[in-house]
């Protein structure tokens, strides 16, 4: 037995997670960790409830039973200590949701100077630095809706790492785009990945999903149906309901 | 969808060469119609001598002009003035609306349906016969604005509200989940993204107050309607003159309707809609 150290505890926990939506059982008991510094993957058809579990990470759904933890510490329920802890979770949306009043520059600087309160020339800098990595620095000044959705996809990544997040969540971050935009979003996070990142990403781009992860969920009405390695997940899948959907996507 | 349509452009589509001559020809019926209307009016007057000069020399002098000026003056003052109240309180009313905590939610909605249910009038009279009885006086301009306040500020609320209900789901959860509070995701990312959608159904109900401060005689605030009032028995011309002050009203009004378009496309145009999926 040894001491747990800081680099031991789970980044992500989640402890037999109960949630329904009225009478539709959504999460059914799920059990899930995430390692520092982990690319967990979660696939499954529509509906399965993959989104939701994302959301839960972050508390934009509560559950009903079952405990949430976050980097050694249990999720909390409001105020100001959900909205610290929800500033070290980083979140892509499948709409990429950029605030649509405001200049790209703005959407980045809005949250590190009014919950950080990082000084508005230092947010300036930084912004643009994460937006040159990202390939949108010339798309600054304008505002979302005069921007590519794979533009604004990116805009929308960089966005969330000007919080400096511990981990980050992708909610099938590519799905709303054109096919031949698919790419240049894929590629920054595999960037991401590769500088150590740690991350939870619901897709359904297999190739990127075998090629990223360290790990891959596969989830089927509301549970956890298989959890394996990305080589053998999409080689030799372990059950039958993984290989069936494996196969209604080759098309 | 493009930026610079208005809501009339996206309902009807682009007009075809029948329909256009349709329309010429249906202009053109209602213009006869509306000569013939104003010739039947004009002729009417005549017969009764309201077109006599000693009806309308009156308005050759400045002294009228600056008489019914003063009274306009007070107008825009009084719908100016109510017009921001009932604003912040329509504001307030659609904040506790949408609270989670049910008492400041409830007592929202029952303002709300109280403001709205209530005639103008009522209120005026409540300001203006039973607050004095309870001891409770006000000059005649509060007695006027504050009802007019209050009649709008439900209707304000519920334009509010329907704004913010607007703004997609995904930019408060985009705003929350970057460690926004709920406060301040309501203020920097949600409302102003709300006002754009409000603010001609906004000046539509300044519109609205601007009507109803005529009722200011009510109370004896010096108005436009009731400077009207004063011209009328002192030059027994109470058709001139009250066509002269309707003329008054509605370009008044036509000019706000005009601004709330004229605002409603810039704010279309600077801040485009969020894309919509
Ligand atoms: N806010 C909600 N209210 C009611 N039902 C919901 C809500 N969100 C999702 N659902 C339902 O929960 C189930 C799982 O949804 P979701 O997590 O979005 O699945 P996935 O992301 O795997 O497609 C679906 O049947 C969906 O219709
Ligand atoms: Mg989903």
């Amino acid at each position: 037995m040894s001491i747990q150290t800081a680099s031991d505890v789970p980044m992500i926990e989640l402890k037999n997670v109960n949630k329904h939506f009225g009478s539709l059982h959504v999460l059914k008991d799920i059990s899930l960790s995430v390692k520092k510094g982990e690319v967990v993957v979660i696939i499954g058809p529509s509906g399965s409830g993959k989104s939701t579990l994302c959301r839960t990470i972050n508390r934009l759904e509560t559950i009903d039973s079952g405990e949430i933890w976050f980097d050694g510490a249990k999720l909390p329920e409001e105020g100001r200590e959900l909205a610290n802890l929800r500033s070290q979770i980083g979140m892509v949306f499948q709409s990429f949701n950029l605030f649509a009043h405001m200049s790209v520059l703005d959407n980045m600087t809005l949250a590190p100077t009014s919950v950080r309160r990082v000084p508005k020339a230092e947010a300036r800098a930084e912004a643009m630095r994460l937006l040159e990595r990202v390939g949108v620095g010339d798309q600054a000044h304008k505002v979302p809706a005069e921007l590519s959705g794979g533009q604004q996809q990116r805009a929308a990544i960089a966005r969330a790492l000007a919080m400096h997040p511990k981990a980050m969540l992708f909610d099938e971050p590519t799905s709303a785009l054109d096919p031949e935009m698919i790419g240049e979003v894929l590629n920054v996070m595999t960037e991401l990945a590769r500088e150590g990142m740690t991350m939870v990403i619901v897709t359904h781009e297999m190739n990127f999903a075998r090629r990223v992860s360290d790990r891959v969920i596969f989830m089927d009405g509301g549970s956890i149906v298989e959890e394996n390695t990305p080589e053998a997940f999409f080689s030799h899948p372990r059950t039958r309901r993984a290989a069936d959907f494996l196969q209604s996507i080759q098309k | 969808m493009s930026g610079g349509t208005s809501i009339r452009d996206r309902l009807y589509e682009q007009p075809g060469p029948r329909t256009r001559r349709r329309v010429a020809a249906f202009t053109v019926v209602a213009l006869i119609g509306l000569g013939i209307l104003i010739y039947l009016i004009v002729r009417q007057f005549a017969e009764q001598g309201q077109l006599e000069v000693r009806y309308w020399d009156f308005f050759l002098k400045w002294s009228t002009w600056r008489f019914l000026l003063t009274g306009l003056l007070s107008t825009l003052r009084a719908a100016l003035t109510a017009a921001v109240i009932a604003i912040a309180l329509g504001f307030v009313m659609m904040r506790g609306k949408l609270q989670r905590n049910p008492v400041p939610r409830w007592i929202a909605v029952a303002a709300i349906e109280f403001t709205r249910g209530v005639p103008t009038l009522l209120l005026i009279y409540f300001f203006f016969l039973v607050l004095p009885r309870m001891g409770v006086n006000i000059g005649a301009f509060w007695r006027i604005t504050l009802p007019c306040a209050i009649s709008a500020s439900g209707i304000i609320a519920e334009a509010f509200r329907a704004g913010v209900n607007a703004v997609p789901k995904g930019q408060t959860e985009a705003a929350l989940s970057l460690g926004m509070s709920p406060l301040l995701t309501f203020y920097r990312v949600v409302f102003p993204q709300a006002i754009r959608f409000v603010i001609p159904s906004l000046i539509a109900e300044l519109v609205i107050v601007l009507k109803d401060t005529t009722f200011a005689y009510v109370v004896s605030y010096a108005d436009l309607m009731q400077k009207a009032k004063v011209l009328i028995t002192s030059h027994d011309s109470l058709v001139s003159v009250y066509l002269v002050v309707a003329v008054i009203y509605i370009l008044i009004n036509y000019a706000l309707n005009k601004l709330s378009d004229r605002m409603a496309r810039r704010m279309n145009r600077t801040v485009a809609p969020a894309k919509v999926l």
